[in-house]
């Protein structure tokens, strides 16, 4: 059986930056018969420390706020080599994001066999706990996203 | 009209410190400010809490060097009380320390500054057999083959080629200051891939001792970690071995990659030696062989140097009123009896008072308040703290391993001591601290392991645990050297809680904006008369800034599907 890691990934105290920690929450919750195989990882800020999490799984499915192209108001699914790594510029080491924890990975030659996103655009990053309505109503499709590849990939 | 530079992460998104800079003649900056544009407020949420909880609530205020809040934190506290820790515990608390430093350090070099050395894109060009016989010129370490840097620079050809990505759209590439020969370059590319996979290994050590990390699990009188030979459940000779494994792997990478990569870089940036900035540096000392209390015990040393000059070394004292001190002419604070007055952290005062431009803005008013960050001051003067100032002060007191080692370095680079004062003389002395600490990670665990030999299972004194056995009123001083420099945590207790609570970082020493005398702070000191080869890229303000590790507090992390870049250089 394939291992599986899902992982949310933001700042649960920035609005909808925590999005992502949000969503595998409520996924987890919602998941209550898959093996153990599949494990849930509230990944927050970790930055460097997550490498390991996306390189020793066969399959990786992350939830993030992100910035679309277009920005339109939905849920979207991005998978292995759409999405983009980068090695940015930087200020300080907690800089360290999913760009370049997926570029890093696949320089060392250990980037999962399957790696899916599913990302809403914020609305709201002022600094706080909560996420907006707005975003709210998107959890459900996300996690809907989520239960769909994982019960497409689970028995891999 | 001088141009004005501004480097700042997007607002809202990222990090957040500023730098804004005056360009004058010849593109020499004539005027840097610095900002943080954050607040930290971690001193209000502390009021009315649990002594005995203030080391896990400090201690997030930062997930990188996630140990040292804690630390000062159970310090400060124990202080207070007047509580004595047990052996083990001392020794564990240095072991996780230097694991902490050489971690972050390490981190530091490959992952955050490197780039500003080394140009990714001309390890393209790089001949991969001459790149082995360079490897294998300056170190024994074994991946060095012309096969190993034929098949990295390969895989980074294939992504260049791929398009999917612009992995390297965003840097200077190509920028005059870079002055490193393909190959050179390629061999640090190389290095930081093998750093990035070895750093993780390293903090696993903080998991052993404190049960997880980031944010190790500390104790108010000890650790919070059970010790027992015999048993599963408690550190026992398994876990004990797997740690000295850790400890000489990490040794040997320093050894072998970090420390010959730095010399072989600064070799070709020995002409550049901008960026020392103050000549004053502060250490509070750490590291005790005996109790905390004991100055004398502290294998990092105590102690301040002023001017450069390197033959009086001042006494130290954080906790006489008038030598540590913060004041806020240039902050967004106020004080009860006037912004310019410093006061003692003991009698601190935490009221943000935001009198700044409204966001969005372009420049900020710095002519008056322009940060979050308070002004402290040693005796009056701004002070660099950090591995600089560490290495320095050791060097002045002529410890043996310190002066060894940066005679060594200063003799492979053909360079006086006065090299020392620049950026890249703190970039290096980062790289010789972390060769020092890494031999302290097996000097704790030796001494761990003789101690429990002697039946010593001891790691926490509880007898003044509860609350009923303190005084009613009572003050403590608890310090650490973090990777980025001198940490302070004062606390005054009464009836049981915390009625202060004051926390003097690194980062405010060094990003400190300037003073009511109109002292500078350490960066913006140490930018001042950088030439720069392209205003529009200022990959040297970059460079210094990113040699003093300015710690900033963990921010939003958004991915960006388009590849924008996080920092955001604009010109006026």
């Amino acid at each position: 059986m394939k291992k599986i890691n899902v992982i949310g990934l933001g700042n649960i105290l920035f609005g909808d930056e925590g999005f992502g920690v949000e969503a595998v929450r409520l996924l987890e919750k919602e998941c209550t018969d898959l093996p153990d195989s599949v494990q849930f990882i509230d990944g927050g800020t970790q930055g460097l420390n997550l490498l390991d999490y996306i390189e020793s799984a066969d399959i990786v499915l992350i939830f993030d706020a992100i910035i679309p192209p277009d920005f339109d108001r939905k849920v979207y699914v991005y998978a292995d080599g759409e999405l983009p790594g980068f090695i940015h510029r930087k200020m300080s080491s907690h800089q360290m994001g999913l760009s370049e924890l997926l570029s890093v990975a696949r320089l060392h030659g250990k980037a999962p066999e399957k790696i899916v996103l599913v990302g809403v655009p914020p609305r709201e990053l002022e600094l706080g706990s909560g996420i907006s309505l707005e975003v709210q109503e998107l959890l459900a499709d996300a996690v809907g996203e989520g239960k769909k590849f994982l019960g497409s990939v689970v028995n891999d | 009209m001088a141009k004005k530079i501004v480097v700042d992460p997007i607002p809202r998104i990222e990090g957040h410190l500023r730098i804004e800079a005056k360009i004058g003649e010849n593109n020499v900056i004539e005027d840097a400010f610095s900002s943080g544009t954050m607040w930290r407020g971690i001193e209000i949420i502390l009021k009315g809490r649990d002594p005995r909880d203030a080391w896990a609530i400090t201690e997030r205020i930062c997930g990188v060097c996630t140990t040292v809040h804690a630390l000062a934190s159970v310090r400060c506290v124990e202080d207070a009380l007047g509580i004595e820790i047990p052996k083990n515990a001392r020794i564990i608390r240095n072991l996780m320390n230097a694991t902490q430093q050489t971690q972050d350090h390490l981190v530091h070099f490959y992952h955050l500054h490197a780039l500003d050395w080394v140009d990714v894109v001309s390890a393209l060009k790089a001949d991969p057999k001459a790149a082995s016989g360079i490897a294998q010129s300056i170190s024994p370490w074994p991946k060095s083959s012309p096969g190993y840097f034929k098949d990295l620079q390969q895989k980074l050809v294939g992504f260049v080629e791929s398009g999917q990505l612009g992995i390297f759209s965003n840097g200077y590439w190509g920028h005059p200051a870079y002055k490193l020969p393909p190959e050179v370059n390629l061999i640090a590319v190389a290095h930081y891939l093998e750093a990035l996979d070895f750093q993780k290994e390293i903090v696993k050590i903080h998991t052993v001792f404190g049960g997880k990390n980031p944010h190790p699990n500390y104790l108010v009188g000890g650790m919070a970690c059970a010790i027992d030979p015999n048993r599963n459940t408690a550190i026992n000779i398994e876990t004990l071995s797997m740690v000295k494994k850790i400890i000489e792997d990490t040794k040997t990478f320093i050894e072998q990659v970090y420390i010959p990569d730095l010399i072989a870089i600064a070799g070709f940036y020995k002409d550049w030696l901008y960026g020392g900035g103050l000549g004053n540096y502060l250490c509070y000392g750490d590291f005790p062989e005996k109790s905390i209390d004991d100055a004398e015990s502290l294998l990092w040393p105590r102690g301040a140097i002023l001017n450069n000059d390197l033959s009086t070394i001042h006494d130290v004292d954080p906790r006489d009123l008038s030598q540590v001190t913060e004041e806020v002419s240039h902050s967004w604070y106020t004080y009860s009896n006037g912004d310019d007055k410093g006061l003692h952290p003991w009698e601190g005062e935490t009221k943000p008072e935001y009198t700044g431009p409204k966001p969005p803005f372009e420049h900020l008013d710095t002519d008056n308040k322009y940060s979050w960050l308070k002004i402290p001051r040693w005796k009056n003067n701004p002070m660099e703290v950090g591995p600089l100032a560490r290495v320095l002060l050791a060097y002045a007191k002529g410890d043996p391993m310190i002066t060894d080692t940066v005679n060594m370095a200063l003799g492979k680079l053909e360079v006086g001591a006065e090299a020392l004062f620049s950026t890249l003389g703190r970039t290096a002395a980062r790289g010789i601290e972390c060769l020092q600490t890494a031999g302290f990670m097996m000097h704790y665990y030796d001494q761990l392991v003789d101690n429990i030999k002697t039946g010593d299972l001891r790691t926490a004194n509880t007898e003044l645990w509860d609350p009923s056995r303190w005084p009613k009123e009572a003050k403590g001083f608890g310090y650490t050297e973090a990777p980025r420099g001198a940490l302070g945590h004062w606390i005054h207790i009464k009836g049981g809680k915390i009625e202060d609570y004051q926390i003097v970082v690194p980062s405010t020493w060094n990003a400190s904006p300037r003073d009511a005398n109109g002292n500078v702070g350490a960066y913006e000191s140490a930018l001042r008369g950088t030439p720069m080869a392209d205003p529009e890229l200022p990959l040297e303000i970059l460079r210094t800034v990113h040699s003093f590790d300015p710690c900033l507090a963990c921010a939003s992390h958004v991915f960006d599907m388009n590849g924008k870049e996080i920092t955001k250089v604009t010109i006026a």
